[in-house]
């Protein structure tokens, strides 16, 4: 086994009386796609925006490629290499996609860049080539998604955290992410998703975490996690 | 054009060439507007590296004009036995120096306020300077300021002016260009769209934000210097303008906010239109510049520029449905 890309450690985030996460810790491989699921509230978002420096966290600590990254700024994170999409998209409306694109490639992971080059790969990757030029206020909410994806591919980042890539997109847009997911995973790009379209989920990942009311409940394969009582109580409540 | 910068700065002087030789054939009362046009153009061109390409709007940018004026006045007060051609670029670092410390000091607290909450506080800022100036009496703003004239010997005063604003302006306005195609601009530009995205995409946000403010401020405050030169004799109130504050963001409104030309558009019109057309309508003309602004802003919210470019939009659409 090689060393994690990310490891996450004993990580907890209190909003005044709520522990959004509580006591949370795992590891991610390199090159895999891990996906982070639970009910409504379960606290999946906040551990995307503590990872990524968005927010602080109360305790406990997050570090990429063995450095500790907790409590540094948002960008200084995307310089070392990891990046985010957005479930909300928020495209750069007036600009065209690939100028929002080579905002990424301009930016992101530190190191020299072919920006050029860097911006019509990610446009390919996500499937986006043919819409280079419109603006990004005229897509639709599933060519949106792509465009988050491509932006955040732009920066070059080790590690992309995508958050509910394939919600509200109808089975053929999910198809299509999904294999834009797969894409990005054979690049060499570890993925983290958080979703709650099960079939994806199930059909995509290596890995599976389960989170329920800020707790690890479950951690493992996506087989061995849907036949956990833990998992199915958390998602369907237990009979009284 | 962005792909031919030597093409376009070539354009870029030879309309500077033109607009150099107009006082040669203008009368002299419009060699006096063109200056005020010019003059105008540069400060809004300054005005939007922050408030247009980066979205932060201020509302105060005559606390650096008026910081520019009074530190260099003051300078070449104490200095005014050098020779009279050193006297302007001695005022003009002394000026731009202090416009640097007063936007680099203010930049760390106010740049974390968003719109309108900082365009509220740039306000703020140039009304504490302004107090300052009028009532610390070694500032003599209350008192007034006098500047050496330094208009060279033959030269018609109107016409040095001119001349001086016209260099100054194609200066500032070829900064603000190579701040627009750099990637520093494209990073201010992250800002003005989605601050937190580009953050999340790893722009320095704040840096940036910071560089834009000082760089937007110290070209301001030596526009100011040469304004205050061109008057011959200042007081608090003839720098620190609320007017001036004011139609720094009206002119990029009329031309086309965050774009490049928008502002020297939006300033020219303004200028020729106050000055110019209603200029024998004194009574009138507050009236009928405020109703002139309510009609292009319900009519082409996104200034001229930005009429141009929704008009360029709605053909290529309308273009492409017969197609399908």
């Amino acid at each position: 086994m090689s060393a994690p890309i990310l490891r996450v450690e004993a990580l907890s985030k209190r909003f005044r009386g709520l522990l959004a996460i509580s006591d949370v810790s795992f590891a991610v491989e390199p090159g895999s796609i891990t996906s982070v699921i639970g009910p409504n509230g379960a606290g999946k978002s906040t551990l995307f925006n503590l990872v990524t420096g968005y927010l602080a966290p109360t305790a406990g600590t997050v570090s990429f490629k063995e450095r500790t990254i907790t409590g540094l700024a948002t960008n200084r994170i995307a310089e070392l290499g990891v990046s985010r999409a957005f479930q909300i998209a928020r495209p750069f409306r007036d600009l065209s996609v690939a100028e929002n694109v080579r905002i990424g490639a301009l930016f992101g992971k530190a190191g020299a860049r072919d920006v050029a080059a860097t911006t019509r790969e990610a446009l390919a990757l996500a499937g986006m080539t043919h819409l280079a030029d419109e603006p990004a206020s005229v897509l639709t909410v599933g060519q949106l998604r792509h465009l988050e994806v491509a932006r955040a591919i732009a920066t070059r980042a080790d590690l992309l955290l995508a958050d509910e890539p394939c919600a509200g997109l109808n089975p053929t847009e999910t198809a299509a992410m999904i294999d834009v997911l797969r894409r990005i995973r054979a690049s060499g790009v570890t993925v983290v998703l958080v979703e709650h379209d099960m079939p994806s989920v199930m059909e995509v990942s290596d890995r599976v975490l389960v989170l329920d009311a800020g707790r690890l409940i479950a951690d493992g394969a996506p087989a061995e996690v849907s036949k956990n009582p833990q998992v199915i109580a958390a998602y369907l409540g237990t009979p009284d | 054009m962005s792909q031919r910068p030597a093409l376009f700065v070539a354009i870029i002087l030879a309309a500077a060439v033109v607009l150099a030789a107009l006082p040669l054939v203008l009368p002299p009362f419009y060699v006096r507007v063109g200056q005020l046009m010019i003059y105008s153009a540069g400060l809004a061109v300054a005005w939007t590296i922050l408030g247009g390409f980066a979205g932060y709007a201020s509302f105060g940018n005559a606390a650096f004009i008026g910081v520019g004026a009074f530190t260099a006045g003051l300078v070449e007060e104490r200095f005014a036995s050098l020779p009279t051609p050193l006297l302007l670029p001695l005022g003009l670092v002394v000026g731009g120096f202090a416009c640097a410390v007063l936007s680099a000091a203010v930049a760390y607290p106010i740049l974390r306020l968003r719109g309108t909450f900082f365009a509220i506080a740039m306000l703020g800022v140039c009304h504490v300077c302004a107090e300052l100036n009028n009532n610390l009496d070694v500032l003599q703003g209350s008192l007034g300021l006098n500047f050496p004239s330094i208009t060279p010997a033959g030269w018609d005063p109107a016409t040095f002016f001119y001349e001086l604003y016209l260099v100054a302006g194609v200066i500032v306005f070829l900064i603000a260009w190579q701040i627009q195609r750099s990637r520093f601009g494209a990073g201010l530009l992250s800002i003005r769209e989605d601050e937190d995205t580009a953050r999340m995409l790893g722009v320095p946000t704040e840096r940036y934000k910071r560089i834009a403010f000082v760089v937007s401020a110290v070209l301001t405050g030596l526009l100011g210097v040469i304004y205050a030169h061109s008057l011959g004799y200042i007081t608090t109130d003839s720098v620190y303008r609320d007017d001036t504050n004011l139609n720094l963001i009206v002119y990029s409104l009329l031309g086309g906010l965050g774009t490049l030309f928008g502002p020297v558009i939006g300033a020219f019109m303004l200028v020729f239109i106050t000055q110019v057309v209603l200029a024998r309508l004194l009574d009138f003309h507050l009236f009928a510049t405020g109703l002139l602004l309510v009609v292009l802003v319900l009519a082409a919210p996104g200034g001229v520029l930005g009429f141009v470019k929704s008009w360029r939009l709605k053909r290529r659409y309308a273009a492409r449905v017969p197609a399908e």
